[in-house]
């Protein structure tokens, strides 16, 4: 920090009330090149220097580069680099280790003397070549002073300042002022640099979830397909005269916009998927009851009646139709709670439950199976008013009976009959 | 007397090199296009030239080729922040000396024309 509340270079400027615009220009500007471009003007205009370069590491490229150049002698933009072995980069580089002059700036008038002094000049050693580039870098960029500025303890920049025009030499206030420009310049890149590879990590992280999301979802696609085949071989195996998943899916949706359920998007896939997958824990039944003629007796009922089990739990790889499941297993409710497997009452059973029993139901009475022929659509209709209010919700049965009393008028009996 | 010529579209950028190499002792003379570049090599007759790529009118590639027909002797070291393969192949095909990329190391760049001025000495 400057030291000296007040000071003032001949009235000139001052320093605390800088630092509190640079300060503030920090929070406020995002965007760090123009915080250090803001500072190289800043120092160019207040001093009268030949030239103020600010050399900045690219983290990236690895390679400290020239950002801003400003004043008559200034640096053309993008010719110079250093690299990290660069003898001034390795000089200013460990700011812990103990040095003949101190690291925390570098005055190149210092450099020549320390270069001349016999100790220097008689050990040919590495540290007197490192000075000797830096001197030499120092002189190739008409350098007269060095400032340091860190981050932890990776040099981020060094604030390069040429001569001053009025022949002057520079204050220790004012060196200590550099310090804290050159400190601020580093805090500013290394945020910056930060909040951009945090911003970089998280559009990389959105952009893994997306892709194991559609991953997911193409999986769950995948075994619903396989699932649906499966629910096409259960009913294949019950040899019906007419009917197929898909139909019973048509005439459930049909009764579920009659209701005036939701019936586009997820709404619908959920049902659909209810609709055609009802029956898929029958492929855990045997084939000796599921196809069996006549009744079935106490135990071979108990068994035939764990398909709903089954088919929740065949069903639980699909995350994404855990609704599905939910219906699947209540879809032998009875809406006075007379139902399996749990005895669910009333709107206990999930509409769609309701919805895919009757629609089951009705596919049983006019299909012709193993053991008894088809009956006509009338006796079917009958059958389910009979049974509205004890096994069927009398609205969901209404609604279909309308639905489908519609599509005869429409349409004709052998249509509706054909595409059940 | 070791002659040197700096090609750049960028005045800044000539000048500072000129500085630079004037005090090592080089006779500069720059350019800022590659017809420019090629009055240059003519009248001045440089030892080495450094080249930039991307100038408008005849680039530096184009330069390089024309310099090579009728200066096969001179080195010409390309200087240029174009850092594509395919540039570098085509510039060392039309017998470029060295490709230095900007930014640049000065203490490379002046080894480097170093050694291009202490080969031609030793081939005279």
């Amino acid at each position: 920090m400057p030291t000296g509340t007040g000071f003032t270079n001949n009235g000139k400027f001052d320093y605390q009330e800088v630092l509190r615009d640079v300060a503030r220009s920090m929070v406020r500007l995002k965007r760090p090149d123009r915080l250090l471009k803001l500072i190289t003007r800043f120092i160019d205009r207040q001093f009268g220097l030949t030239h103020t370069s600010l050399l900045i590491l690219d983290s990236k490229k690895k390679r400290y580069e020239f950002v801003n150049s400003k004043g008559t002698g200034r640096l053309p933009a993008n010719l110079v680099k250093f690299d990290p072995d660069h003898a001034l980069i390795q000089w200013f580089s460990d700011p812990k280790k103990k040095q003949a002059i101190s690291r925390e700036y570098l005055f190149l008038s210092d450099v020549k003397k320390m270069l001349s002094r016999a100790e220097f000049r008689l050990a040919s050693n590495s540290k007197s070549e490192q000075l000797a580039g830096v001197q030499k870098a120092m002189q190739n960029l008409k350098v007269e002073l060095a400032v340091p500025g860190y981050f932890k303890d990776t040099l981020v920049g060094v604030l390069m300042l040429g001569r001053r025009l009025n022949g002057r030499c520079f204050a220790k206030q004012e060196v200590t002022f550099f310090q804290t420009l050159a400190h601020d310049c580093s805090m500013a890149v290394k945020t910056s640099e930060y909040n951009q590879s945090l911003l970089e990590q998280n559009r990389e992280l959105e952009r893994r979830l997306e892709e194991i999301e559609g991953m997911r979802r193409k999986e769950q696609r995948t075994y619903y397909e396989i699932m649906r085949s499966l629910a096409e071989e259960v009913h294949a195996k019950e040899p019906y005269t007419f009917g197929h998943v898909s139909e019973v899916e048509r005439l459930g949706l049909m009764t579920a916009r009659e209701l005036g359920m939701d019936t586009v998007g997820r709404a619908k896939d959920i049902i659909s998927a209810a609709l055609i997958l009802h029956d898929v824990g029958k492929i855990g039944i045997p084939d000796g009851i599921l196809c069996k003629p006549g009744r079935l007796d106490p135990d071979e009922w108990a068994i035939m009646k764990t398909h709903v089990e089954k088919g929740a739990k065949i069903l639980e790889p699909l995350t994404d139709f855990k609704k599905v499941r939910e219906i699947i297993l209540a879809h032998h409710e009875r809406f006075d709670g007379s139902g399996y497997p749990h005895g669910l009452k009333g709107d206990q059973i999930p509409i769609e439950a309701r919805i895919v029993s009757v629609v089951d139901s009705f596919h049983a009475i006019v299909s012709t199976r193993c053991y008894r022929e088809g009956r006509s659509i009338e006796v079917a209709f009958d059958e389910l008013q009979n049974c509205a209010g004890s096994q069927f919700d009398p609205v969901v049965v209404e609604a279909f009976i309308s639905v489908l009393k519609k599509e005869l008028q429409k349409k004709g009996k052998d249509f509706v009959l054909h595409h059940l | 007397m070791k002659k040197l010529l700096i090609v750049d579209d960028e005045v800044e950028i000539c000048e500072f090199l000129k500085s630079f190499f004037e005090d090592r002792d080089f006779k500069v003379a720059t350019a800022v296009s590659g017809e420019d570049a090629l009055r240059q090599v003519a009248v001045f007759q440089p030892h080495v030239v450094l080249l930039d790529i991307q100038m408008p009118g005849l680039d530096g590639l184009g330069a390089l080729k024309k310099i090579r027909e009728s200066y096969p002797k001179v080195k010409v070291i390309m200087v240029t922040a174009v850092e594509t393969q395919d540039k570098i192949e085509e510039a060392m095909r039309l017998g470029a000396d060295n490709y230095i990329t900007k930014p640049l190391s000065l203490e490379y760049l002046e080894k480097d024309v170093q050694d291009k001025i202490d080969l031609l000495a030793k081939i005279a």
